[in-house]
């Protein structure tokens, strides 16, 4: 397989453009129905959720599957109409309630009223999240400025072992992973209502890491060409660096993404999302790598008048070992 | 080859290092996995005291865990958070609504004047108080650190707080009630006094200085006590000497000097300090999740794990052939180590730690097909297959290297930033992507160079499959 990364890159940036543009616009919608770029999970809005497992002891009250009208009537009582309700399991045996934060007295009153009405619950399976909004605040603060933070720092160390130039564009391809991670949130939550929480920010942050990771090879690899060829366009030791990892890039992505897959489809409920946020992470920014951030180097190199290496820095040879004649 | 073999034999050491620390020491679960609650307090300032210093805080944990140890929860954690919160882990907490009750109302103290005639009840109640909660001591020292308690056990546990429950409810009715609080009292300090002995000074309020000066003329030269509560538990009960009867300690401070040494004289002042806290707390973030639950998570998440790496073994070995099957021994290497660094470490296993456990692992086999890409170009353009695979390892260590680091980068920021389950996150993937380096470049390296150095293993086809040993002029793609 030759990809002709160079030729095509019209194609290869009118598909990432048209993903971003995608992921802003469907984050523009979710801006005006939500107050923010994607469906903000309790973590970051505050609240109360309740998850109540029914106790099947009883095997016959365990026949039907809860009644969310049911429910909805008990949270009326309470005044908390405005509560959202789901069944989850594989026999719908599962409640899981969204309401806002709720102080420990109104929520010992919810569950024995939900408890009367439709359970008994199992107490074993119950999960409580109480998230105030100060923690939701504090939360979002710190997952944004972690972000931040190692971005700076990845481009701290990317100039400090390549150049300025390789650590601008190798964030531009990272800020393309994380547009487009979010802007499939954005859709998921406008479409099927799934939230973000601060394992979603975690997930960004590793999705940084690892697609950082498949730009700098690529790159390592370019700077090698260019030290081994030093009068060849930049154009072709692009092209050429690409296709010499590329069995490396998609050989790595798939044994990354094989355990992550397992997890989607074997992990609990709150590693579902996290794994398909990553999976989806991990894809962009494969595809960045390979597409993006490597033709984005050549345009600039040409752009700038270095499309043939002159740098003396550049072709500074690493020392190869002892026993390596110089190829 | 004398190299690898040292080598092999340290690799070979440390892997059973890891079997042993992994059987031995035992892997700590966090709440989300084996059932507990999560409470985050946070202190709210009032009009009196608008900011929180550290001297505050100090003497709300010690209230909060005077309170949490009333829960009887064995290794609950309290620990600082920020610069105006308190986190509080509850493991197996059966009952999260009266933990959050109990933990959330504000610190009631209280000076009592003892009833007349009860000083040997008092005397008797304290002591049988004392034994309890030795005992209780002695019973959660001896636990096992991971948490299995057998319900004998358990049971013993309950009736002992049971019993101290009312032994304190027996010494509370020894003492008049009254209305001096926490409220009236404004300072607390542990001081030396001659030698090694310290006592505790408290100071009182002008309203506060009248009532105490009135409830210790009562008891003065009496033999009875004035009765120092912290939320209804008997903190110190000083006499008061019988020059006082006239007048009462006045002024509006005192001093209780005893056998105190320097540190029970400061535990004193700081729960004085607690009590006469006016700062409310407030229960800001529960987290909770039923024991039973947590195991079910545990399970999908290690069988996830066991999926996910079987199938990226089997690709391994399927596509890389010898190579491929020295990295798998590299990776099963790698996993032990991790694991074992966990224990080691103390990492608490949350469920985004498996998660990032399970990352790493997709992760660790990176550097591998870096160095083993590497190799075969080597090996295409007709190198020895020596020199391919030393060759492969020197121009792959560059990229891994940058890679890792990169990775270490997101670690350190989520660690630094982040809380709770996504610390525990960065924690496992950082140990991790540090394991892995080690384990490819001293673990697979020293088996690859092993094999070659075996006659029935020199076949590069074994590296590379598809390759033409007799082209004669190999163009480099």
């Amino acid at each position: 397989m030759k990809l002709n990364i160079i030729q095509q890159r019209g194609l290869w940036w009118g598909i990432s453009t048209m993903l971003v543009l995608i992921s802003l616009v469907a984050m523009a919608i979710s801006w005006q129905q939500f107050g923010a770029p994607l469906r903000p999970g309790l973590d970051f809005a505050g609240g109360t959720r309740l998850q109540l497992t029914r106790a099947c002891v009883a095997t016959d009250s365990c026949t039907v599957g809860l009644d969310v009208s049911e429910v909805r009537q008990v949270l009326a009582q309470q005044g908390l109409d405005s509560s959202s309700i789901q069944v989850l399991g594989d026999d719908q045996q599962v409640l899981s309630i969204r309401t806002r934060n709720l102080d420990v007295e109104e929520r010992t009153t919810l569950q024995s009223a939900l408890d009367e009405a439709i359970g008994p619950f199992d107490p074993g399976s119950t999960q409580i999240d109480s998230v105030g909004p100060v923690i939701g605040r504090q939360l979002l603060v710190s997952g944004l400025l972690a972000l931040l933070v190692s971005f700076a720092g990845i481009v701290a160390y990317l100039s400090l072992r390549f150049k300025l130039d390789y650590a601008l564009l190798a964030i531009l391809a990272l800020a393309h992973d994380v547009i487009v991670t979010a802007g499939v949130f954005a859709i998921l939550g406008l479409g099927l209502g799934i939230e973000v929480d601060s394992l979603f920010i975690v997930s960004l942050l590793t999705i940084v890491g690892f697609s950082v990771n498949d730009t700098v090879v690529i790159y390592d690899r370019v700077r090698e060409n260019l030290k081994l060829n030093p009068g060849s366009h930049i154009n072709d030791v692009v092209d050429s660096a690409v296709n010499q990892t590329l069995s490396r890039s998609i050989n790595t992505s798939l044994t990354t993404i094989l355990p992550l897959v397992a997890i989607f489809i074997f992990g609990g409920q709150t590693l579902k999302y996290f794994a398909l946020a990553l999976i989806v992470g991990f894809l962009a920014g494969s595809y960045s790598s390979i597409f993006v951030a490597s033709s984005l180097l050549a345009l600039w190199r040409e752009r700038t008048g270095q499309a043939y290496s002159g740098d003396p820095d550049e072709a500074t040879p690493q020392s190869e070992p002892q026993s390596e004649p110089q190829s | 080859m004398a190299k690898y073999r040292a080598w092999l034999g340290v690799i070979l050491a440390l892997t059973i290092a890891a079997v042993v620390v992994i059987t031995q020491l035992p892997t700590r679960l966090g709440l989300d996995l084996r059932g507990g609650s999560q409470l985050t307090i946070q202190v709210q300032p009032t009009e009196a005291i608008p900011t929180v210093t550290e001297r505050e805080m100090e003497a709300v944990q010690t209230v909060v865990e005077g309170r949490v140890n009333g829960l009887g929860v064995s290794e609950a954690v309290v620990q600082q958070l920020g610069n105006n919160q308190l986190l509080v882990q509850l493991p197996g907490v059966s009952d999260p609504q009266q933990a959050e009750r109990v933990l959330g109302g504000t610190a009631q103290l209280e000076f009592r004047a003892q009833r007349a005639g009860t000083d040997q009840q008092l005397q008797i109640e304290n002591q049988i108080l004392q034994g309890h909660l030795g005992e209780l001591a002695a019973l959660q020292a001896a636990l096992p650190p991971n948490g299995a308690i057998t319900s004998e056990t358990q049971a013993r546990i309950d009736r002992l707080q049971a019993d101290i429950a009312n032994s304190e409810a027996a010494i509370v009715a020894l003492f008049e009630p009254s209305t001096l609080g926490g409220d009236a009292l404004t300072d607390a300090i542990a001081r030396p006094t001659s030698g090694t002995l310290w006592e505790v000074v408290i100071q009182f309020n002008n309203e506060g200085g009248n009532e105490f000066a009135e409830i210790s003329r009562a008891i003065a030269g009496t033999g009875r006590t004035i009765g120092i509560f912290l939320d209804n538990r008997l903190l110190s009960a000083p006499t008061v000497n019988v020059q006082y009867a006239e007048t009462g300690i006045t002024g509006g401070s005192a001093v209780i000097s005893g056998n105190f040494t320097a540190e029970s004289a400061r535990d004193l002042e700081i729960q004085l300090r607690g009590g006469a806290l006016p700062l409310p707390v407030e229960v800001v973030e529960n987290r909770t999740v039923g024991p039973t639950l947590g195991r079910d998570s545990i399970q999908r998440s290690l069988y996830a794990g066991l999926a996910g790496l079987v199938l990226v073994l089997v690709f391994m070995a399927v596509y890389y052939r010898l190579p491929g099957i020295l990295a798998d021994i590299a990776l099963i290497v790698y996993a032990l180590l991790t694991w074992a660094a966990f224990n080691l470490l103390g990492v608490t296993l949350t469920l985004p730690g498996i998660a990032g456990f399970i990352l790493s692992i997709g992760m660790a086999v990176d550097a591998n097909v870096l160095i083993f890409e590497r190799t075969r170009e080597e090996l295409r353009s007709d190198k020895t297959l020596y020199r391919s695979v030393e060759s492969g390892f020197f121009r792959a260590f560059s990229s891994i290297l940058d890679g890792n680091v990169t990775t270490l980068i997101s670690c350190l920021a989520l660690f630094y930033f982040g809380a709770g389950l996504v610390k525990g996150f960065a924690l496992t993937l950082g140990i991790g992507v540090l394991i892995s380096m080690f384990t490819a470049l001293t673990c697979t390296r020293t088996l690859m160079f092993l094999a070659i150095s075996l006659p029935q293993f020199r076949r590069p086809s074994l590296f590379c499959p598809g390759l033409n040993p007799v082209r004669p002029n190999p163009v480099r793609p």
